[in-house]
């Protein structure tokens, strides 16, 4: 199933209905292994619900989705084993208040691939060292930036080694001045390889880094393409409606 | 559809939003806070306050006081024995219920919220007497084991209130943040937001502590010799009834102000985590 060439996630005319609310209608979509896709468009055009039906944190109602070969979108899946594979960052970083960052990193680890406590700690040493705040192993959430959380969510996303990164957003809950150091991160991610999907706002990023920008709109894919079509030349009227806003 | 954008931290309770603004009150004890003035002052009048009366009866009319002085501290033993066993074991059956309550399993949440429905409906004193009388007609329980029965299937129901609000309270993005590193709903549940959980009931639980030891008052009626039995035998010996339950209701009302002050000093130590180092 790992074959470079098959895509690691297929998704397949999914629909996904809010009580009678449509919010993603007959979506299509294929990633390759490291491809980097930026998913934009306005809010509430089903961008982060599409993101969250990938780990099913959003269950489908109609279609198929395939992750790394499984196909998730089936009920007897054991879906908890397809999300350790599968790394989530989230608007509001969602760190475990209770735990010190490097309990953050070593939580899930522990738990659920039941690596020994002092093995987990030596491996998310580098993830902290990654995103630049190794000091701050012992510290709790609360005693972080916006900015340094963010990372610390990256980071333990990270320490499940997972083959697919999804960014809900990252950016948008953060200052101004706290974006840079978190892009900044996921840039180095994707020069690494990492497979990930970004729903995001920042267009700058998406055009340096995306292979391919996929713009939503009302729950329907509207245009996809590569950073130089989608900027230059959009074709649909909505994107270029979208693009002269945001620019 | 985009999700709203929440700061962490802040419970988004968004089906509540509609609803006007609820206020607690607390059937435990009101809670001296220095923040609220006038409450801290009448909390310090009311405990010198006692214990000069108390001091003063003595010193004034040491029979029969200093008497009912010497007569009773068993009762209280015998009062905080059953609050703390009932609190103990009522935390765990409070646990349990308050999983049943959220729990997605329709027969597991039926059964737990017709217990606390059905509990919460019977007051505290028929329970005791069903649980001692009307079941003792098929089998003889104990007075101090019904009285340990009883409060704990009455604070259950209680705690697993308290419980299902302090799991409520977490924000649902850490939910949303252990199930997305694959842990199960059951993981979730113990490792992410029951810990946290645990901090936000502190207080609450504190409170129900302090209403359980003043209706532990209830069991007396079942002879457990509790301080209020205690008191009683006393004045039925003596006849001093007057001296007899004022010192009794001195008694309660300096412990309960003294544990009023625990809840509080346990409050203020709810500082964010990591700030206590």
């Amino acid at each position: 199933m790992d074959s470079s060439n098959s895509p690691i996630i297929a998704i397949d005319g999914v629909f996904k209905y809010f009580g009678s609310f449509a919010a993603l209608k007959d979506i299509t979509l294929s990633v390759d292994q490291q491809e980097k896709v930026v998913i934009c468009g306005p809010s509430g055009s089903g961008k982060s619900t599409l993101l969250r039906t990938i780990n099913q944190l959003e269950t489908i109602n109609r279609g198929r989705l395939v992750v790394d070969g499984v196909e998730v979108s089936d009920p007897k899946v054991n879906i908890n084993q397809v999300r350790m594979r599968v790394g989530m960052v989230f608007q509001n970083f969602n760190l475990f208040p209770h735990k010190t960052v490097l309990e953050n990193l070593t939580l899930a680890p522990i738990k659920l691939k039941k690596i020994p406590r002092q093995e987990a700690e030596r491996s998310a040493m580098p993830l902290l060292e990654k995103v630049g705040i190794r000091e701050k192993a012992s510290s709790y959430p609360g005693q972080l930036s916006g900015g340094q959380q963010q990372r610390v969510a990256i980071a333990r996303a990270l320490a499940m080694n997972p083959k697919i990164m999804l960014f809900d957003e990252p950016t948008s809950a953060l200052d101004p001045e706290m974006i840079g150091e978190v892009l900044d991160v996921m840039r180095d991610l994707a020069h690494e390889g990492m497979t990930m999907i970004v729903v995001s706002h920042e267009m700058g990023f998406a055009r340096e880094v995306a292979d391919r920008i996929v713009f939503m709109d009302e729950g329907c894919v509207i245009e996809t393409g590569s950073p130089e079509h989608f900027f230059k030349n959009p074709e649909h009227p909505r994107t270029k409606r979208f693009l002269s806003q945001i620019l | 559809m985009d999700h709203d954008n929440q700061q962490p931290g802040q419970s988004a309770r968004h089906e509540e939003s509609s609803r006007p603004p609820r206020f607690e009150v607390s059937d435990g004890a009101a809670i001296p806070d220095k923040s609220d003035k006038g409450l801290f002052t009448a909390w310090r009048i009311s405990l010198f306050g006692a214990l000069a009366i108390i001091v003063v009866l003595c010193l004034v009319k040491p029979d029969p006081y200093i008497d009912i002085l010497t007569f009773v501290p068993d009762g209280v033993l015998v009062t905080f024995e059953v609050t703390i066993l009932s609190i103990l074991l009522s935390l765990i059956v409070g646990l349990i219920t308050g999983l049943g309550r959220i729990s997605k399993n329709p027969f597991l949440n039926l059964a737990a919220s017709t217990y606390v429905e059905v509990v919460r409906g019977i007051p505290l004193l028929v329970q005791l007497f069903y649980i001692y009388y009307a079941l003792g007609s098929f089998t003889q329980v104990p007075p101090f084991t019904a009285a340990i029965i009883a409060m704990t299937v009455c604070y259950g129901a209680y705690m697993g209130e308290i419980f299902r609000a302090g799991i409520a309270s977490i924000d649902y993005g850490q939910t949303e943040a252990a199930r997305s590193l694959g842990f199960s709903r059951r993981q979730t549940m113990f490792y992410v937001i029951i810990p946290q959980a645990m901090r936000t009931i502190l207080p609450p639980v504190g409170n129900e502590f302090i209403a359980l030891l003043k209706d532990t008052s209830l069991v007396s009626i079942i002879a457990v010799a509790d301080l209020l039995r205690r008191g009683r035998e006393f004045a039925t010996a003596t006849f001093a009834y007057f001296e007899t339950f004022t010192m009794v209701a001195l008694i309660y009302l300096l412990i309960t102000l003294l544990l009023s002050k625990i809840v509080n000093i346990m409050e203020n130590k709810m500082t964010p985590y990591g700030q206590q180092q």
